[in-house]
């Protein structure tokens, strides 16, 4: 009873605090500015954003298709005779001579070239919509039927890989042959429902959608029919952007969160807190409770507003809680505002990043559900989600949260608070604490089995950086940084351990210690892998981040083998050999790594 | 005022930033944005668009056919990316399942002109990769035999369209307008938007920490302390612009007037850190300032993509060498709003100064 009653008197504390920081003058101006805010999104709905005009230069002899040019900003049409625009060519990206379309071979020619034909298209299918007969001008129709694949993903990772390597011979099926009804050759759906569909589909045309032309968005209405030019994964844009109206109260909410801890920090205001018999847990839930709360009123308020079912609020729970444990230890490291601001833009970037990216591929692909936001997604759009896909997306939140609480918690205490000490070493210091004197073994296992979610996320993160540079060393990075990020969160826990006392270290100790590390890291990583990941290891990439799948001694023998390197590395030459040991560690991972999957795809 | 008070004032926060070394992480941060967004870009357009990756484009897939005969089967044998099986629907169905085949297609016994609409049926895999790119491909062969049934049906269109040819083009274009219309925009200005609120930092720090008073008893004054800052900050935007510009430029992305480019940026950014300067001397608490001037920052930029010719667009216009004399007009505006600002900043900042001395 004593610690909620606790928690209560801090999150009062908290609220009547920022509240008589907001209510000066920020709340008028905020206002102010969330109305002119309003106010600017449907302006710029209404003239739309005006980014990319007057990219191109185009000559036209024929007026008509001068206006018709000229409804697309990105043109600056110029209209003029036929002869003079053959004389100049050359001033033109593109010329238009008697209806043919004539461009140079630069890039960007080729570029408005393409602007043209999605241009032209747009323009005929407005015209064709509009055909009485409607079958005449669109007189291919496609219904589209999804299976379900029967090959589970264990048969992929055992390293079978799936192949639709085309034979001579028609493919035969194993076992019973379920019967498919024949398709009627008749659409379900009336003309008129038809024409709606294809004129609701012609009229998205978004400035969102001008990058994602290329991507044809299916339309409701039509139910599974499609024309051939919207046969393309529907990309689930209008979600997307509803994510981001979710995503940016919660940071801005984190951000006073963080600057109510930093604050604590600022001229030693926090020790009056600390002073007083409060248990360190009752002080941070306390601080941290309004917040929550606030942030899910917010995402409540926002679901009623757009009429979303209540049920999007589940998946955005853990992504709050990550949230705030990240402000909090954030909160707790930096040592002035402009390390503030660096570090908690770079995370709310690479957060943002990691929850927005895979959930583009909703529709396409299972590993999208490694973010909850996939869930948002799928809620919106009327699709079912079921609770392992709930513990599939979220227990990479949870588990990092509740591991950032965990070491900030500890670390919540005078002497972590008021020193103001690099941030390497701040960072060293707090994990420091939470490696217990007593039982070192038992903190480096617990310590680098609890590393496993953030490996996860930061190997994620790669995939994506990686995903870019063109194909043999996009393999090779890959394979170099995901061996670098195991080994040095294998590392670090002995690092400390050396840093805070160089003799415990002994020939003993480091076995016992590598040992521990090695088996901590090889549970965590099963453990997970086992719970979540397993779907993901279906590709190439996903067969490098978690290729240690088979049999348990390979990989522990790795992992020790590669924790020891880094410790006699440590042992011999003092801190100075922690980088060298890293690299000669993430070098024989990599070989290690290497040598199976040349085997496997050889 | 004097120039050397103010280089002090800059130096000072230049050894700051460089003790915490933290702002590498605002650089990191505009590099993972730069590739995290072309990563977007590209790596969805070539998932669409397997074309556009000639590389990925050489596998062929098994197809089984199945229904009636038509012109599509003809299409889909002498397509190279498909080798096309004529087989009984039930038993092609369940080799899809299994992943003996890509696709399979049904084709009905409707003929080319009759009134109703061919309907055809595409089987494929559920949430797979493959099936987005299979689905690419078969489409052009859809579309291909939608303009035959259109030229059969051709005389019951009545609307009159306007006629354009269109060659086909050769590879290449996919990614100018990503690269020049957003990539080379939003990188240029997001140093401005990190210089200016690093302005807020500095002097919102100021006093949170109360290290104002000790400032104050040196011969530097308030104003020009305030000036010092901003003069920090805004050395750092054309310095990373720059290597931005550098960077694009070694990746093989010609970028014509890059002098300008930066001429522009540097003197918009400089709106946005007086903007932030008056934010902070007016709030003088981090929290505050940086809420305000973020949403006023949304707003701002917002508006002014809404306008057309607006310094991003300008940005754009001048990077593909569309832009002509009304770079100088803005340029000149620009000039004019900056000046209001700054005589705003120096009489608040002398004001400020004036309360201290009597207080």
């Amino acid at each position: 009873m004593g610690t909620l009653t606790d928690i209560a008197t801090i999150a009062r504390w908290e609220v009547k605090k920022s509240f008589s920081m907001l209510g000066r003058d920020v709340l008028p101006f905020a206002i102010i500015l969330f109305v002119l805010l309003v106010l600017v999104t449907g302006f710029a709905a209404q003239t739309g954003m005006h980014l990319q005009d007057g990219m191109y230069n185009v000559g036209v002899d024929d007026p008509q298709i001068a206006e018709l040019l000229a409804s697309d900003a990105r043109f600056s049409v110029y209209a003029m005779d036929s002869s003079v625009l053959l004389k100049n060519r050359n001033a033109f990206d593109l010329i238009v001579v008697q209806g043919i379309v004539y461009g140079s071979e630069t890039e960007k020619a080729n570029a408005a070239q393409k602007t043209l034909e999605r241009d032209y298209s747009k323009y005929v299918n407005s015209i064709y919509n509009t055909e009485n007969d409607l079958f005449a001008a669109y007189p291919l129709w496609i219904d589209t039927e999804s299976v379900k694949s029967e090959l589970n993903f264990l048969a992929t990772q055992s390293g079978q890989y799936v192949s639709v390597t085309p034979r001579r011979i028609a493919p035969v099926p194993e076992g019973e042959v379920k019967t498919v009804p024949t398709p009627s050759p008749t659409l379900a759906i009336s003309q008129d429902e038809l024409r709606e569909g294809l004129v609701q589909s012609n009229a998205k045309n978004t400035q969102f959608s001008r990058y994602t032309e290329t991507l044809s968005t299916s339309s409701s209405s039509m139910g599974n029919f499609k024309t051939p030019s919207q046969l393309s994964p529907p990309l689930p844009f209008d979600s997307i952007i509803l994510i981001f109206v979710f995503i940016f109260p919660l940071y801005f909410t984190s951000q006073f969160f963080m600057m109510s801890i930093m604050n604590e920090r600022i001229e030693r205001k926090g020790e009056i807190l600390l002073s007083t018999p409060l248990r360190t847990s009752s002080i941070i839930i306390g601080k941290a409770l309004p917040y929550f709360i606030g942030m899910v009123a917010i995402c409540t308020g926002l679901a009623v507003y757009i009429k979303a079912s209540p049920v999007i609020i589940l998946p955005l729970i853990p992504v709050i809680f990550f949230f705030l444990a990240n402000a909090l230890f954030i909160g707790m490291v930096s040592r002035s505002f402009k390390e503030l601001s660096f570090i908690s833009i770079f995370f709310s970037t690479v957060a943002t990043s990691y929850l927005f990216f895979p959930s583009i591929f909703a529709n396409v692909h299972v590993i999208s559900l490694i973010s909850p936001l996939t869930l948002i997604v799928l809620t919106i759009q009327g699709s079912a989600w079921t609770v392992t896909d709930y513990l599939y997306s979220t227990s990479l939140f949870w588990l990092t949260g509740a591991v950032l609480f965990y070491i900030a918690a500890r670390n919540f205490k005078e002497e972590r608070l008021f020193s103001e000490k690099k941030l390497v070493s701040r960072v060293r210091e707090f994990l420091s604490e939470i490696l217990s004197q007593k039982h070192p073994f038992i903190s480096l296992f617990l310590l680098s089995g609890f590393s496993i979610p953030f490996i996860f996320m930061v190997q994620m993160m790669c995939l994506v950086l990686f995903f870019n540079i063109p194909m043999p060393y996009s393999l090779v990075f890959l394979l170099l940084f995901a061996a670098l990020i195991e080994e040095i969160a294998k590392g670090i826990g002995i690092y400390t351990i050396y840093a805070r006392d160089p003799a415990f270290l002994t020939w003993k100790n480091l076995i016992l210690a590598c040992a521990a590390t090695a088996i901590g890291f090889l549970a965590g990583e099963k453990l997970l892998l086992f719970v979540t990941l397993a779907q993901i290891s279906d590709s190439v990439f996903g067969s490098i981040l978690f290729l240690s799948l088979g049999s348990l001694w390979l990989p522990f023998l790795l992992h020790f083998a590669c924790v020891i390197i880094v410790a006699c590395c440590l042992k011999i030459w003092g801190k100075k050999g922690f980088v060298p040991g890293l690299v000669i560690a993430m070098l024989v991972h990599c070989l290690y790594n290497l040598y199976f999957i040349l085997g496997w795809l050889g | 005022m004097k120039i050397k008070r103010l280089s002090i004032i800059a130096k000072k926060e230049f050894k700051g930033l460089y003790n915490e070394k933290t702002i590498l992480l605002a650089i990191l941060l505009q590099l993972f944005i730069a590739l995290f967004s072309s990563f977007l870009m590209v790596g969805l357009t070539s998932m669409y668009d397997p074309s556009s990756l000639s590389k990925y484009s050489h596998s062929r897939y098994s197809i089984a056919y199945a229904g009636n005969e038509s012109q599509i089967l003809t299409y889909l044998q002498t397509s190279p990316d498909f080798r096309v099986y004529q087989m009984d629907l039930s038993t092609a169905v369940a080799a899809l399942g299994q992943r003996k085949l890509a696709a399979v297609i049904y084709v009905p016994d409707t003929r080319p002109d009759a009134p109703d609409p061919v309907k055809i049926t595409l089987y494929t895999l559920q949430n797979d990769l493959q099936t987005a790119i299979v689905d690419v491909k078969l489409k052009d062969i859809f579309l291909k035999y939608e303009q035959d049934l259109r030229d059969i049906r051709a005389d019951r269109l009545k609307e009159e369209l306007v006629h354009l040819q269109i060659q086909k083009t050769s590879r290449g274009g996919d990614f100018y307008e990503f690269v020049y219309g957003l990539l080379i925009p939003l990188l240029v200005f997001m140093p401005a938007i990190i210089a200016s609120a690093l302005v807020i930092d500095l002097i919102t720090e100021e006093y949170q920490h109360e290290t104002l008073e000790t400032l104050m008893s040196t011969p530097i004054t308030f104003a020009e302390m305030v000036w010092g800052k901003v003069l920090a900050c805004e050395l750092l935007v054309p310095i990373q612009a720059g290597a931005w510009l550098l960077l694009l430029m070694l990746n093989g992305i010609a970028i014509e007037n890059a002098g300008l480019i930066l001429l522009q940026v540097v003197v918009t950014s400089l709106i946005l850190i007086l903007l932030g300067t008056l934010t902070a001397l007016h709030y003088r608490e981090r929290t505050a300032a940086q809420f305000i001037f973020s949403t006023a920052l949304v707003v701002v930029i917002l508006f002014s993509l809404a306008l057309p010719a607006n310094p991003l667009n300008l940005i754009t216009r001048i990077a593909v060498g569309t832009a002509g004399m009304e770079q100088w007009l803005l340029l000149g505006g620009t000039i004019v709003v900056i000046f209001a600002l700054g005589y705003l900043t120096q009489g608040y900042a002398e004001k400020i100064a004036k309360t201290h001395k009597t207080r």
